[in-house]
């Protein structure tokens, strides 16, 4: 590690905006993730533990079920909440980055 | 098999498709296609190979690809002939447990992105083994790393090898053998000249056409039912020996729930830590651009997987109305799961012909040999990176090889491999190789996944810790499965399984993130003090790009 390189990361460290940078990121990852796990947990426990409830229909005269609409959704939740996060890191993080970036640089 | 023995059971397995006027020219059209498929791709071979001189144009294309490229190639690599038949295939068997695996694949993306794909862009170079090793003890970091990697790769080669072969033989009516050598030898070539730019096109190609086929094919299939989901399903569920069963959760799930647990957490974390998937990620110019390869990815593989849904509960609907695709008993009876020509990994391919005549199941044919290739290649050139980059570059040479040497090792590893993976696929012809893609899963999400997540993600991550704990989650992984019913019975025929059901994730996944936590809390080295001081150094350049490798000049 060059001299230089400490200095920079020395700088970063004492950016003010860099501690906030950092601990709403990972908030942010956390909470996302445990929706995340949630979703999917929530979807495993219930076809692993209830699968009567997977197999009805979503009603009366209906084939689908609920299971495999739940999957449908639960897929799509998956693509949805990626998006969300894409586009909070583009807003808030970005700017954020590249004026830690400007300053130390 | 002798030969000609084996050319007519493939005669005899074609026939009955091919009896009527389709099937001869289903042939052609493959063929057709198979060939511009070819000549496509070498093109791209011959063009990327003069634009890959140094070690970074060969495992990252020179950082230049961009986010939505690299999202369709991820889409192409991530999508195996295992996901593309093999979970049609398992909707036509059982209907909603084939739904599961599907889910799982799915939700290895959020994690990817919430967890690990920005950090692994602006940490590393060529692997995620760069990122490991950032700031923890590079050789047991590269060993640890290479050892996972390449048992991930040749589990994930022998199930595509084996799988090519078998389905090549039954779409183009060739042996068995010259198949597998068709396959190993492409990758070769496309990997050992075109490095990661032609592997990267070919992926994309592949994604292209693949997501052509399967949204014609579910348009094809709706259309039937004028549209109307529900009356797909109805017919399916009438049609189906299970009846409404195939709507709920079924016989795998209820018989162990413990192991649809274990293989939903393998299936979900193993994805962020499958080297050729991770790999991808250096490709693109920075953190941003991995982010879009993210969402560009997920949003394609969604799509596909819905997309396999309706082909299988179509598949279901509509392939009992043609009795040539089956098999009759001696009875003359039709078992629509078991007498299917070609096993039920052919459910998606015989439907392409059903719904879309001989031209469908030519192109399907096609997309079915890229998928495969694509895959193969994407895998070949992770494991040479594992040889050349980590055991040989980092390990062995302690980081002072040439670049000239590096890349000549990446070549000949890529050429080793290719002849490996042809001779494992030749020794695995009959072997039940179907546990293997869950177990390279398992592994994955057992040993890559969690040392990646607390070496990038936790201060007290020492390599002490890392390197049990990464080699535990490998060892209890696989050594879980070999005792399980799926290997320790159905390969090696011992009467009774010693681990309770197949799955290890949920043993082995807990227990590795526990080793690597109590072997770096118990450290008190000065290694161990060194390497986590250095936690700052990696999360400043984490977080902010600084320093990150950049994208080479062209």
């Amino acid at each position: 590690m060059s001299s230089q390189s400490v200095t920079v990361t020395e700088r970063v460290l004492a950016h003010p905006k860099y501690r906030i940078l950092v601990r709403k990121r990972n908030r942010i990852s956390l909470i996302f993730f445990a929706v995340m796990l949630v979703i999917y947990a929530g979807f495993m426990l219930t076809l692993a533990y209830f699968p009567e409830l997977f197999g009805r229909p979503i009603g009366p005269g209906y084939t689908l079920s609920i299971g495999v609409l739940t999957a449908v959704l639960v897929a799509i939740s998956a693509v949805v909440m990626i998006a969300i996060y894409v586009s909070f890191s583009n807003r808030v993080f970005d700017p954020l980055i590249r004026q830690i970036v400007k300053d130390v640089q | 098999m002798s030969r000609p023995v084996l050319m007519a059971t493939a005669a005899t397995l074609l026939l009955p498709a091919s009896a009527h006027a389709a099937g001869g020219q289903a042939n052609a059209s493959a063929i057709v296609m198979f060939l511009a498929f070819i000549v496509a791709t070498m093109g791209i071979t011959w063009w990327a190979a003069r634009k890959t001189k140094t070690t970074a144009d060969f495992y990252t294309a020179g950082g230049g690809i961009t986010g939505f490229q690299n999202g369709l190639a991820i889409a192409g690599d991530y999508l195996s002939a295992a996901s593309f038949l093999g979970i049609a295939g398992m909707v036509y068997v059982s209907g909603f447990d084939g739904i599961i695996y599907a889910i799982g694949f799915l939700f290895g993306w959020p994690v990817v992105m919430f967890l690990i794909a920005e950090r692994l862009r602006n940490l590393g170079r060529y692997n995620f083994a760069d990122v490991t090793s950032f700031r923890l003890g590079q050789v047991r970091m590269r060993v640890l790393a290479a050892s996972a990697s390449l048992l991930i790769i040749a589990l994930y080669l022998i199930a595509q090898m084996v799988g090519a072969g078998k389905l090549i033989v039954l779409l183009f009516g060739i042996q068995y053998k010259f198949a597998v050598c068709i396959v190993g030898a492409m990758m070769i070539v496309y990997v050992a000249f075109g490095g990661m730019t032609a592997t990267t096109w070919v992926q994309i190609i592949k994604a292209v056409l693949m997501l052509i086929g399967a949204t014609l094919m579910a348009i094809l299939v709706l259309a039937v039912f004028t549209f109307n989901p529900d009356a797909l399903l109805a017919e399916a569920v009438r049609v189906h020996p299970s009846g409404a069963a195939i709507m709920a959760p079924g016989s795998q799930v209820s018989s162990n729930p413990l192991n649809a647990l274990s293989l939903g957490l393998a299936l979900a974390f193993g994805t962020a830590g499958l080297p050729h998937i991770l790999m991808r990620f250096f490709t693109v110019a920075n953190a941003q651009e991995a982010r879009k390869s993210v969402i560009y990815a997920s949003t394609f593989i969604g799509y596909f997987y819905l997309l396999t849904f309706i082909i299988g509960f179509g598949a279901i609907a509509l392939l009992v109305r043609n009795p040539q695709v089956f098999q009759p008993g001696p009875d003359g009876s039709i078992d629509i799961i078991n007498g299917l020509i070609g096993g039920t990994n052919m459910v998606a391919v015989h439907l392409a012909n059903v719904v879309g005549g001989s031209l469908l199941l030519g192109f399907l044919a096609a997309v079915t040999f890229a998928t495969i290739v694509a895959v193969v290649a994407g895998l070949a050139l992770a494991g040479a990176a594992a040889i050349s980059h980590d055991l040989y570059a980092n390990v062995f040479a302690r980081g002072r090889a040439s670049e000239k040497n590096q890349l000549r090792i990446s070549r000949i590893s890529t050429v080793a491999l290719g002849v490996i993976a042809i001779l494992l696929g030749i020794v695995f012809e009959n072997q039940n190789v179907a546990f293997m893609v869950g177990l390279a899963f398992a592994i994955a999400a057992s040993s890559n996944f969690p040392v990646l997540v607390l070496s990038i993600g936790w201060r007290g991550c020492t390599t002490r810790g890392a390197t049990i704990g990464g080699f535990i989650g490998l060892i209890v992984a696989t050594g879980w499965v070999a005792l399980s019913k799926t290997v320790w019975v159905d390969v090696f025929g011992f009467a009774e399984p010693i681990t309770p059901f197949p799955n290890p994730g949920i043993v082995s996944i807990p227990l590795a993130f526990f080793a690597i936590w109590l072997f770096s809390v118990t450290d008190r080295s000065a290694a161990a003090q060194r390497e986590r001081a250095a936690f700052e150094a990696l999360t400043v350049r984490s977080q902010t790009g600084i320093g990150a490798s950049a994208a080479s000049d062209h």
